[in-house]
């Protein structure tokens, strides 16, 4: 997958592309609109991520333009202005998504990655990871075949986790995905729930699953 | 038009604009207009009674002269008397009487009177207005009224007589000059008196405004102070500098406000900043081992996050004073949206052991409101009671159907809140205890927030607390 990365700021670009191609990506960096216009023409990205202020061609301009030349790559706008006039403006330029800056990279990747995931995830009926099995139907899990006794938050939040396995999730993902908060809470309410989770699916257990990102969230994975 | 006049007589303009003078130009035009008013009445009704007076006294000589001439047509004797020697008695107001015959002969007269009068304009001056008086000019300059009537001779009347009388009226001419030039000499007065003595007036009346003027003049962002002494003003200024007093006081305290706000602002922005650049700059100073380096990365990124969430919540302020911020307003179950609420912290509150209830309404309020902003705001709230109710408390949450409003209470058996801390814990920055906040991680905003999201749904929020007992917060939002 081929991503370009339209971004002034020096270090904003630097780590945009370092975790990118970290997670797997092959990344082009321009500098301001017009080289990244130009490189878009010239080459076929499947996302482009644009900075809306930009030197020479802002990315509003840009975007307008690469819609005109009748190219569909996936566009994620970049801004640090928050407003709802300026988020209606990206969509309807063509924008596909639209991020806040300052923003958590795996807040970013998690978007990138839902952008690319061509068509609907498949509609799994189990989801299997280790020794755990989630069985979506019935609503339950078992670990080493041995059921476990969770409350309904707490499968959705293990569902969601084995589902995006592998991608650190942040507790603002978390908190909208499980509980529809769409705010950042002062507390450690997700903390609080994964701990309880863990207590559960994981301390029994030697195989760990699930894993504190510090300062970014949590992620499901093991070492095979 | 008025625009374009002052620009053009630009000095009369500002003349015209200062209060003093348009206050003295009143003054003067009223009172002028009230003098010249009172003594041009005064001066007419003056001419009228003269000429009325002058008038009766002519009327009563032809009557006379008519009833002597009816009764005894043939006292000559009496008649000469009445007409030659009565006049000749007077001195001022002499009279001069001439008796006609139809053809206009003329048959007696008061000695004198050709040379005082043109008789021949006396008769041509008469015929038209035959039994009215008219004025006359004398041939010496005096000025006469005169009338003229014709008489019956004798009982039955043989033939018709013509009385003429004329009477001189320039003593009253003379009267009624004097009076002019008084009456020109008390305008003269009042033109001078009123002007100044109204420019006095106006000047002592807007002296206080003056005054105000310049204590406003001395105020300034930097001195906000300074305070008009309401004393010693008519009741209306005093008022008027209450008003004013009140106003910089409310100035004041929001220029407080301010201020205080940024310095917070700094402070809390200054800290995780100086935690990422001392950390960092400790961690480069020699080598260290992986971990070593991890675990001062993953303090870095916790002090980012803290920052941002600073920033995304000033943000989240600003935006909400915008004018230009709208709700997204959607029906809203607010027992639903407190469950959800609750739900989400009910695992935090029960690993304190807090008990989080909620107690239901008897039927489902539905409310037009921002979902994603009430749920911040009642979260807000519930984060606030956990962090500061002990173990084995409870929390309570509660909404009411008002009539035409709903009321959503949050009440803890928490530490509470001193009462003298209670009317700021609404302002921004604000902490009760500030060691504790700072431990807890919150950015001291959370009821600001809270307060921002009542007064963009037209509402308000309010905190009732007993130290030792605990808190209550009720968020009042009016139906739209």
């Amino acid at each position: 997958m081929k991503i370009l990365v339209v971004e002034d700021e020096i270090k904003t670009a630097k780590f945009l592309k370092k975790g990118l191609n970290e997670a797997g990506f092959v990344v082009d960096v321009a500098r301001d609109g017009l080289e990244g216009l130009h490189l878009v023409t010239e080459v076929e990205f499947d996302l482009v991520i644009l900075d809306v202020m930009l030197p020479s061609l802002d990315g509003w301009q840009v975007l307008a333009r690469l819609r005109e030349s009748g190219r569909r790559s996936l566009v994620l706008l970049l801004t640090a202005r928050d407003s709802v006039q300026e988020r209606v403006r990206g969509l309807e330029l063509g924008a596909d998504d639209y991020l806040v800056k300052p923003f958590a990279f795996s807040e970013l990747l998690a978007r990138v990655r839902s952008l690319l995931r061509r068509g609907p995830a498949r509609s799994q009926e189990t989801i299997r990871m280790a020794d755990l099995e989630i069985d979506l139907l019935r609503q339950r899990a078992t670990r080493a075949g041995q059921r476990l006794d969770l409350t309904s938050k707490e499968f959705l939040l293990l569902t969601l986790l084995a589902r995006r396995a592998g991608e650190v999730l942040s507790r603002t993902l978390i908190a909208e995905a499980v509980w529809d908060m769409n705010f950042d809470s002062d507390t450690n309410v997700v903390d609080v729930n994964v701990r309880r989770l863990r207590a559960k699916v994981d301390e029994p257990f030697p195989l760990k699953l699930i894993h504190t990102k510090r300062g970014a969230g949590y992620v499901m994975e093991y070492d095979q | 038009m008025s625009w374009s006049m002052t620009s053009r007589f630009a000095p009369l303009g500002r003349w015209w604009d200062t209060l003093a003078f348009r206050l003295t130009a009143g003054y003067a035009i009223s009172g002028l207009l009230t003098v010249f008013l009172a003594t041009a009445g005064l001066y007419l009704v003056l001419v009228s009674e003269l000429d009325r007076s002058t008038d009766l006294f002519l009327a009563d000589k032809v009557n006379v002269l008519r009833t002597m001439l009816r009764e005894r047509p043939n006292d000559v004797d009496g008649l000469r008397e009445e007409v030659e020697l009565e006049s000749a008695a007077r001195r001022y107001e002499q009279f001069y009487i001439r008796l006609l015959d139809q053809r206009g002969n003329q048959l007696m007269a008061t000695p004198g009177m050709a040379e005082q009068l043109d008789l021949a304009q006396f008769i041509a001056q008469t015929r038209r207005g035959r039994d009215r008086a008219t004025a006359l000019k004398g041939k010496r300059g005096k000025v006469f009224r005169v009338t003229s009537a014709a008489v019956a001779v004798g009982s039955p009347p043989t033939h018709l007589d013509i009385i003429q009388v004329a009477v001189d009226i320039s003593q009253k001419e003379e009267l009624l000059a004097r009076y002019r030039r008084w009456f020109g000499g008390i305008m003269l007065g009042t033109l001078v008196i009123f002007p100044v003595a109204g420019y006095q007036i106006a000047r002592r009346g807007t002296r206080p405004v003056k005054e105000m003027a310049t204590t406003a003049r001395h105020i300034s962002f930097s001195n906000l102070r300074e305070r008009i002494l309401p004393e010693g003003y008519p009741v209306e200024l005093a008022s008027l500098a209450a008003t004013f007093n009140e106003m910089l006081d409310r100035l004041e305290e929001s220029f407080e406000r301010i201020s205080r706000f940024s310095a917070d602002i700094a402070h809390d922005l200054r800290t995780p900043v100086n935690n990422i650049r001392g950390e960092a700059e400790v961690a480069l100073a020699r080598a260290r081992t992986v971990d070593e380096y991890r675990d001062v990365l993953g303090s870095c990124l916790e002090e980012a996050v803290r920052l941002s969430d600073l920033i995304g919540d000033l943000l989240f302020l600003a935006r909400a004073e915008s004018p230009l911020t709208h709700l997204r307003r959607a029906p809203v179950d607010v027992g639903e949206l407190l469950g959800s609420v609750r739900e989400y912290y009910e695992a935090s509150a029960a690993e304190v052991g807090i008990s989080l209830t909620m107690t239901a309404s008897a039927q489902p309020i539905i409310a037009e409101l921002d979902r994603p902003l009430m749920q911040r705001a009642v979260g807000n709230l519930v984060a606030n009671a956990v962090a500061h109710t002990p173990p084995g408390g409870t929390i309570v949450l509660g909404a009411n159907a008002e009539i035409a409003a709903i009321r959503i209470d949050v009440s803890d058996t928490g530490v509470g809140i001193p009462p003298d801390a209670l009317p700021r814990v609404f302002d921004r920055f604000y902490r009760v205890d500030t060691s504790r906040a700072q431990a807890s991680g919150g950015t001291g905003l959370g009821l600001s927030i809270v307060q921002s999201i009542m007064v963009l749904h037209g509402g308000h929020a309010e905190i009732a607390s007993q130290q030792g007992q605990g808190t209550r917060v009720t968020l009042h939002i009016p139906l739209s």
